[in-house]
């Protein structure tokens, strides 16, 4: 197998002209370095320009400034068919007056291969997806998630150096969703391949990648593996976008030795944190909604449930607790924990449960 | 993404924005030469005189009563089709889709609705006249009636509504089908009823539809040339046949010219509000898609035997008329002598031998390069950005738009001098063919392309195809519907379109319609029998060739419904 390719964007930046909008920048001047064999998510709303990044990787669009480069090659304006990359689409892009076999072959054939090599990469694509044996069927005779695995198996067909998917679950029912990423996580692993993927699905992006960017308003806010954007996020947006996040406003009382007081509308919490506070400075903080834990004693934070979703395996809450309102999950609730609009209770709060943003 | 262009242009190497560059010259030539030039050659000769601009001859046109007669009369004539055969279509709609009859019935009456809009134009005037004319089989044999008066407006709107009402079924039928049965549905959970439900739910659903259907027979009717050629008579003119009359009864080409303009406004107000009524309606839904909804039971019996009663009737009728056709094919003389003879058809194929291999020839070379024009166009309309796109969109379809008359006039004006002296050559009628009936094709292709996503041309290059191979490989399969659609509207007009290329035909080259009308006035009905059901023989025969091969060779997803229509 070849080596797997790294992948450089320097300074790009894609401008579109609206009807009636003017010039729109879909991505600004942005930076990204993409290691050989990772697997690396643009997450972010619609709008924010991963796709446009990740189409300009495949070369369907040109930056209107700046670089890619794969493997140290300037490939910026290498056509999309020389530049050896897999694409998977969000509607599939299936051709639709071709049998299976022949939209796997498409590539093989482009590539003027003999027909026991396309017969070979064929049935090796289709069962790598698990599709052996459906070659001969036409695509309008598949499932969604037969088309997906089409779609899958065309593009890895070719060999490609570069795999790129863009929202490729988005059409698939939750059940399949979560089947499918699984598998191309497998793949991904089996294959080696460097792979750029495209989602607005924030639990997807955590499943399946080695890192994750997260894109803003055409620009990367953090960039890194699930778990540090989870727990060291930067700015209020990466915390409200991954997972659930109470944003807190409050005062450093006291610090030392990594640990921070703050006064919380009047509520006095102590936090774990790397940074140097000021004292006296207004930071913000996030605070989990699994990490805060309820109980019916009286504690030092008392408060009110003001709402209450049950949703079997946990149960989300809505606290007041003076002028603050706080999201809190409980897990696995047993009758006797669960509380019910209306009651008082109890706020808990670890001090590693909450995050300070500088 | 929708509404935004890319400023950084999807690259595209050079050969193939010079090879579009030049595609694209040739196209506007072509335009330009048989669209726009005769028209202006039309305009010219109807509002140039002694070297300056005049509008004199408009006006003493307008004051002429008899020309003022015809204008009303094509108007009232117009109008009377448009609706009658408007809820003719609509009952065969409503009986195809909604009267859940078995699949084999729907498919013979939906085939049979099929016949009329592939006949030579005048093969139901004349079966009229073959029934109910002085010596008519209903008329004179049954009735016993001597002296029957047919020709007027009766007859005219009679025969128009029975070969333009499929126009009608084929647009409200697809529109039916894509109303999902939920709406209905809803009406009855409401408690509504039946006739409730499709009054207030299907009816206002359907208004577009039926406005688009009510236009585009008023067109046709406005447009049409041959059945009041032959059944309207002396006495119910219509500005059609005014101006044929003017220009080769008393070669008055000028007056020709303006009477055909005459048509030109109504025409051109029917187009307008056409394209207002249907635009921004998705051409998706007419795919056929919405037709394999569930079993529907929106009719009360008493409506469906109604409907069904009405369209049995009406199909009995077309079949009777093209029965008394082959009838009056194979006897000595229909009327008077029954005896069996295939004299008419040994005419037919040697007298009549010229007129068929011309006939053959303009439609054969015609067909290829009006499926080969339509796709062309339609993809450089369809797919494709440059600086004029709208307009040639536009100019493409005007000879379509326009009344029969009024481009074989022009034709007529443009190329009898040089610079294109074509007047007399098959080219002439080829021209007029392809230009005129090629706008099918060019709107099937836009319409597959919108149902082809820009990301399968991505697909095709992300594996490594050149823009050629793709266009190739991926592209020309998907619009391959279309070039079939293409060919086989150009063939099936060429052999029985007469309107335009009536001003065309020569001594060298000549046409089966014109020769089955030269047949009428010279009452040699028999010939013109024979000619009609030869040539709705080939047609059936083509058409079916083509439909055959287009089931083969292209996607089922992206099938159109069927070709000829």
């Amino acid at each position: 197998m070849a080596k797997s390719l790294e992948i450089r964007l320097r300074g790009i930046s894609a401008t579109f002209q609206h009807e009636s909008r003017g010039d729109i920048t879909a991505v600004k001047d942005l930076d990204l370095i993409i290691q050989p064999g990772e697997f690396l998510t643009l997450l972010g709303a619609s709008g924010c320009g991963k796709t446009t990044t990740l189409r300009m990787i495949a070369g369907f669009q040109q930056p209107s400034a700046g670089e890619i480069l794969f493997d140290g090659a300037n490939v910026t304006n290498v056509p999309a068919n020389r530049r050896d990359i897999g694409f998977v689409f969000q509607n599939y892009a299936l051709f639709p007056h071709l049998s299976v076999f022949e939209n796997v072959a498409y590539g093989l054939r482009i590539k003027r291969q003999n027909a026991a090599k396309i017969d070979a990469g064929v049935e090796q694509g289709l069962r790598q997806v698990g599709l052996q044996g459906l070659g001969g069927r036409m695509i309008s005779e598949l499932s969604g998630g037969q088309q997906q695995r089409v779609a899958l198996a065309r593009a890895i067909a070719i060999k490609p150096r570069v795999l790129l998917f863009d929202e490729p679950l988005s059409n698939l029912d939750a059940k399949l969703r979560v089947e499918m990423r699984s598998e191309i996580s497998r793949l991904q692993e089996e294959l080696a391949i460097t792979t750029v993927y495209v989602t607005h699905d924030q639990e997807e992006a955590m499943a399946i990648s080695d890192r994750i960017a997260i894109m803003n308003e055409g620009r990367i806010v953090q960039i890194g593996k699930a778990e540090e954007l989870y727990r060291k996020p930067v700015s209020r947006f990466v915390a409200g976008f991954l997972g659930n996040a109470n944003l807190v406003r409050g005062t450093a009382l006291a610090a030392d030795g990594g640990r921070v007081t703050l006064d919380i509308v009047g509520h006095r919490w102590t936090v774990a944190t790397d940074a140097t506070v000021t004292i006296g400075s207004v930071v913000d903080a996030v605070v989990r909604p699994e990490a805060i834990s309820l109980s019916r004693s009286d504690g030092a934070l008392p408060g009110i449930v003001e709402g209450r979703v049950f949703l079997g395996e946990k149960a989300e809450y809505r606290i007041r607790t003076g002028d603050l309102e706080l999201l809190v999950v409980q897990w696995n609730p047993t009758a006797g924990e669960l509380l019910a609009a209306g009651d008082t209770c109890s706020v808990n709060l670890p001090a590693a449960g909450v995050q300070l943003l500088v | 993404m929708t509404g935004v262009n890319v400023s950084a242009q999807p690259m595209a190497p050079h050969p193939r924005s010079f090879a579009r560059a030049a595609g694209l010259f040739a196209i506007w030539l072509l335009l330009v030469a048989f669209i726009v030039y005769p028209l202006v050659m039309l305009l010219l000769r109807a509002f140039l005189a002694d070297g300056g601009f005049t509008l004199d001859a408009l006006f003493a046109a307008l004051k002429s009563t008899s020309n003022l007669r015809a204008l009303r009369n094509s108007l009232l004539l117009a109008f009377l089709v448009g609706a009658a055969g408007t809820l003719v279509g609509l009952a065969f709609a409503l009986a195809l889709d909604r009267a859940n009859l078995g699949p084999r019935t729907a498919r013979l009456i939906d085939g049979l609705t099929f016949l009329p809009l592939i006949s030579p134009p005048f093969t139901t005037s004349i079966a009229f006249v073959f029934s109910f004319g002085p010596r008519g089989l209903i008329t004179y044999d049954l009735l016993g009636i001597k002296n029957s008066q047919m020709y007027g407006l009766t007859s005219t709107f009679a025969a128009e509504t029975l070969t333009y009402f499929p126009i009608a079924y084929l647009a409200l039928r697809p529109m039916l089908a894509s109303i999902s049965s939920n709406f209905e549905e809803a009406s009855f959970s409401l408690g509504g009823s039946r006739w409730h439900a499709f009054r207030t739910v299907t009816i206002p659903l359907i208004i577009p539809a039926l406005a688009n259907a009510f236009l585009l027979l008023f067109g046709c009717s406005l447009a049409d040339f041959a059945t009041p050629l032959i059944l309207a008579g002396s006495d119910f003119s219509v500005l059609p046949t005014e101006a044929y009359l003017q220009i080769t009864g008393m070669f008055d080409l000028r007056s020709g010219a303006i009477l055909s303009l005459l048509l030109l406004v109504p025409a051109g107000l029917v187009f307008y509000a056409q394209e207002r009524v249907v635009a921004g309606r998705s051409y998706v839904t007419v795919t056929g898609k919405a037709s394999a909804s569930a079993r529907r039971d929106s009719l009360s019996t008493g409506a469906k035997v109604a409907l069904l009663t009405f369209c049995v009737l009406t199909v009995a009728l077309i079949l009777y008329f093209y029965a008394l056709l082959f009838w009056a094919s194979i006897v000595q003389a229909f009327g008077a002598n029954q005896t069996l003879t295939l004299d008419h058809y040994r005419v037919i194929f040697t007298e009549g031998l010229p007129a068929i291999k011309d006939t053959l020839i303009v439609a054969i070379i015609g067909m290829p390069l009006g499926g080969l024009y339509g796709i062309i166009v339609g993809y450089l309309i369809g797919r494709t950005k440059f600086v004029g796109r709208r307009a040639m969109e536009v100019v493409s379809m005007l000879n379509y738009a326009l009344p029969g008359t009024i481009v074989g006039i022009a034709y007529l004006l443009a190329f009898n001098d040089k610079p294109l002296a074509l007047t007399g050559t098959a080219t002439i009628l080829i021209a007029c063919y392809v230009f005129r009936y090629s706008p099918t094709g060019i709107r099937t292709t836009i319409a597959l392309l919108q149902q082809i996503d820009k990301s399968m041309e991505e697909a095709s290059a992300s594996l490594g195809a050149s823009n050629l191979v793709t266009f190739r490989r991926v592209m020309l399969p998907l619009i391959l519907p279309a070039f079939f659609a293409g060919l086989g509207v150009v063939f099936i007009r060429s052999m029985t379109a007469i309107s335009a290329t009536i001003f065309l035909v020569s001594i060298d080259w000549t046409l089966i319609t014109v020769k089955i009308l030269e047949n009428m006035t010279e009452v040699a009905l028999g010939p013109a029998a024979a000619f009609s059901v030869f040539v709705i023989a080939v047609v059936v025969a083509v058409t079916g060739l083509l439909n055959v091969a287009l089931r083969r060779m292209t996607a089922p997803s992206l099938r159109i419904s069927r070709i000829g229509t």
